[in-house]
């Protein structure tokens, strides 16, 4: 779902797990308020 | 014989346009109909677009010409001043889109008869700029415009504009060329870039301030550098067919004239008669014609007229608040010379200019009167 | 068959996070596939997406004008049919440029019957130039041309019925569709683009600078517009509606409470008279698409 939505296209596909791109991730969170596993935690960088 | 819109019609059908996008709009109808009926007759290969509106032609001819395509539209006047923004936008992303223009005045008040305000005022968007003097350079003009809009140097749209009415609805002499000799001169549409899945590009985007005086910088070079293409192209021309066209301006008995007129389009015929008249008569007096307005032929009409006189410019458009489109390039061009200039502003909304006008003219240009406004009907001001 | 992995439009644009539009053209392009031209207008998508020397576009793209970008696509589709190149014409227009000033281009190249496709991503408002009403804004929206104030609840017009439209110019197939459904609009603009002649979708793309919402919110709010009534998705196949998303309706509260646009309506008071308002417009699209879901009956 992350990698569907994310209006940067800047999630990877892993065997394992999705991979975001850090380059480009404008931080958003609607990969994290959408995910159906909840399995994102959005983490604010700096004030 | 053949009317100057079919002379038109059939120049434009030689030169292969893949695409013809064009609303119809007195006195260029007859050109657009002439197209359609020849597509109608399997006589042009082309897509033809009834457009809704002149801002949606011009727009189709972009997006044709930006998809590989050979691009055709026609207007005047108030279906010209409809697509302005589409032409700075055409001009800037580089589209050689040849577009006729049958002069037209500008409403309101509305006119349908010729002048030449409204292609005198795009000169600033970046289009090549033709005027011919009668029907055989209306036609002539179009395999010209496509080749040296399309050269690689160049890359920009080009205007050939010719008078309403008084070309697009007379018939001339024409000297016809055939498809396989228009062939020979006019190679097939190869543009660097396209739009092509194979390749993909952007076109059109945004340029920032940083960005943005290059672009245009690079526009008027290549607008500059016409000349030179416009050189060899119309010798080409000229081999190939007995009419030469390499030249920006044109002298008539101008060689040891004291008196110059200057002007642009269908007034040069009329000019030439009445030169012929006061020849005969004595006086000194030659045409200098401009054939091609954008770019501006500084340099030649320097040289040309650097040992009249006298200048008298008729203008067939006035930048109103100020004087005649014509006249304040040459002035500018004769700058420091002490060459005199007056300006004629006349012809306009399709009043006639006859021979009689233009000694009349010649006289005041040499008595040092006349108003800008030549002819003026004073009882109904 | 087109690789669904990868980005045709593609990261690195200058969009707000969480942008509705930027999500958008990822999918239209993914669905389109490599053999596509894009014609943009004016706008956001425009903007954001191509500032020289950098695009996002990994298709071969134009931006004309703002009001042409119908028109430019009919010359794009007439060139390549002399051609004969197979590429798909999609434009990609907001709504200010498809609604109101791009309405004469649009209307022509549909009567034409050129074979493109149109996508129309509706924001609602003019976004780009700072948030002012367009023929999309709904009714009761604040934005800048149309604010709520002492004497205003805001806009005052519903909705231009934009599908109804061009459906009644004949085209064969016409669709709404929304991000919040990721794969329908997928499938709806294979379906558009497969069409031949000229398709429509109008895609709700929520914007969370000009509604007034945090940008992780655009999915959730984009499915209650749905799940409220506000906003349709639905096909319409030459010219009759043939599927309508159901919904189990929520009422229009739930929708207009998330958005800064529409907070005059409950501070300092709630305006009853404007929210049945509102209620009603979506009622009435409930009944005029059928999309509300009968629930069985309550055991007692």
């Amino acid at each position: 779902m992350c990698r569907t939505i994310c209006p940067e296209g800047c999630v990877a596909e892993t065997d394992e797990t999705f991979v975001p791109d850090y380059q480009y991730c404008k931080g958003c969170g609607m990969c994290a308020a959408e995910c159906p596993k909840d399995a994102i935690t959005m983490i604010q960088e700096e004030k | 014989m053949i009317e100057g819109s079919h002379a038109v019609a059939e120049a434009v059908r030689n030169c292969r346009p893949q695409v013809v996008s064009a609303y119809p709009i007195t006195p260029q109808t007859h050109i657009v109909e002439a197209l359609a009926d020849m597509v109608a007759n399997c006589r042009l290969d082309a897509e033809y677009i009834t457009v809704e509106n002149e801002l949606s032609a011009l727009s189709a001819c972009v997006g044709a010409s930006a998809a590989g395509s050979r691009a055709y539209s026609a207007t005047t006047s108030q279906g010209l001043a409809l697509m302005f923004e589409v032409c700075f936008n055409a001009a800037g992303m580089r589209l050689p889109i040849v577009m006729s223009i049958a002069n037209r005045a500008m409403g309101a008040p509305l006119s349908i008869w010729n002048d030449q305000q409204d292609s005198m005022s795009l000169r600033d968007a970046g289009w090549l700029q033709f005027y011919a003097e009668d029907n055989q350079e209306a036609a002539d003009l179009h395999y010209l415009a496509y080749k040296v809009a399309e050269d690689p140097k160049i890359q920009l749209p080009a205007f050939v504009c010719f008078d309403g009415f008084i070309l697009s609805h007379t018939y001339e002499p024409v000297d016809m060329i055939t498809q396989e000799d228009a062939d020979k001169f006019l190679p097939k549409f190869a543009p660097s870039e396209r739009l092509d899945a194979a390749d993909p590009v952007s076109f059109g985007m945004y340029a920032t301030p940083d960005y943005y005086l290059e672009f245009r910088y690079e526009m008027d070079t290549a607008l500059k550098q016409a000349r030179d293409v416009i050189r060899n192209t119309g010798t080409e021309f000229g081999s190939l067919f007995g009419r030469d066209y390499s030249t920006m301006v044109e002298g008539y008995r101008l060689e040891d004239a004291e008196t110059a007129i200057v002007t642009v389009g269908s007034l040069c015929g009329t000019v030439k008669d009445a030169i012929d008249e006061m020849r005969a008569e004595g006086k000194k007096v030659g045409l200098l014609k401009i054939r091609v307005f954008r770019p501006f032929p500084t340099e030649e009409v320097a040289k040309a007229l650097a040992h009249v006189n006298r200048v008298a410019v008729l203008d067939k458009n006035i930048s109103l608040g100020a004087k005649g489109a014509v006249a304040l390039e040459v002035k500018d061009a004769l700058y420091g010379s002490g060459i005199a200039v007056k300006d004629f502003v006349l012809g306009l909304g399709g009043r006639d200019v006859r021979k009689r006008n233009i000694r009349e003219i010649v006289t005041q240009t040499e008595n040092r009167q006349g108003d800008l406004f030549y002819g003026l009907r004073r009882e109904l001001i | 068959m087109a690789d669904k992995t990868c980005e045709l439009f593609d990261a690195g644009h200058r969009a707000c996070g969480g942008c509705g539009a930027a999500l958008a053209a990822r999918l239209v392009t993914k669905a389109a596939g490599p053999n596509t031209i894009v014609v943009s207008s004016t706008g956001c998508m425009e903007v954001f997406s191509t500032p020289y020397p950098e695009t996002a576009w990994k298709v071969p793209w134009i931006h004309s004008l703002f009001e042409n970008a119908a028109a430019v696509a009919s010359g794009i589709s007439a060139s390549l049919a002399k051609q004969g190149r197979t590429e798909k014409v999609v434009v990609m227009a907001g709504d200010g440029a498809t609604f109101d000033i791009g309405m004469i281009s649009i209307s022509g190249a549909f009567e034409r019957g050129h074979d493109f496709t149109y996508i129309c991503y509706d924001n609602e408002a003019y976004m780009n130039t700072g948030i002012q009403r367009s023929g999309a804004t709904p009714y009761d929206a604040s934005t800048t041309t149309s604010p709520a104030g002492s004497c205003s609840f805001g806009n005052k017009r519903p909705k231009k019925d934009m599908p109804q439209i061009l459906a009644a110019h004949g085209a064969p197939y016409v669709a709404t569709a929304s991000i919040a459904y990721p794969a329908d609009l997928m499938q709806k603009v294979e379906k558009a683009i497969a069409t031949k002649g000229p398709s429509y979708i109008q895609l709700h793309a929520p914007c969370c600078t000009g509604w007034g919402f945090e940008g992780d919110q655009t999915i959730a709010i984009a499915k209650l517009a749905i799940e409220t009534g506000l906003w349709v998705n639905y096909e319409m196949i030459d010219g009759k509606v043939t599927k309508a998303k159901k919904v189990v309706r929520k009422p229009v509260d739930e929708y207009l409470k998330t958005q800064k646009r529409f907070r005059h309506l409950y501070k300092p008071q709630r305006q009853d008279a404007e929210i049945a308002a509102i209620q009603a417009i979506a009622d009435r699209n409930a009944e005029r698409y059928g999309i509300d879901i009968k629930l069985p009956p309550k055991k007692d």
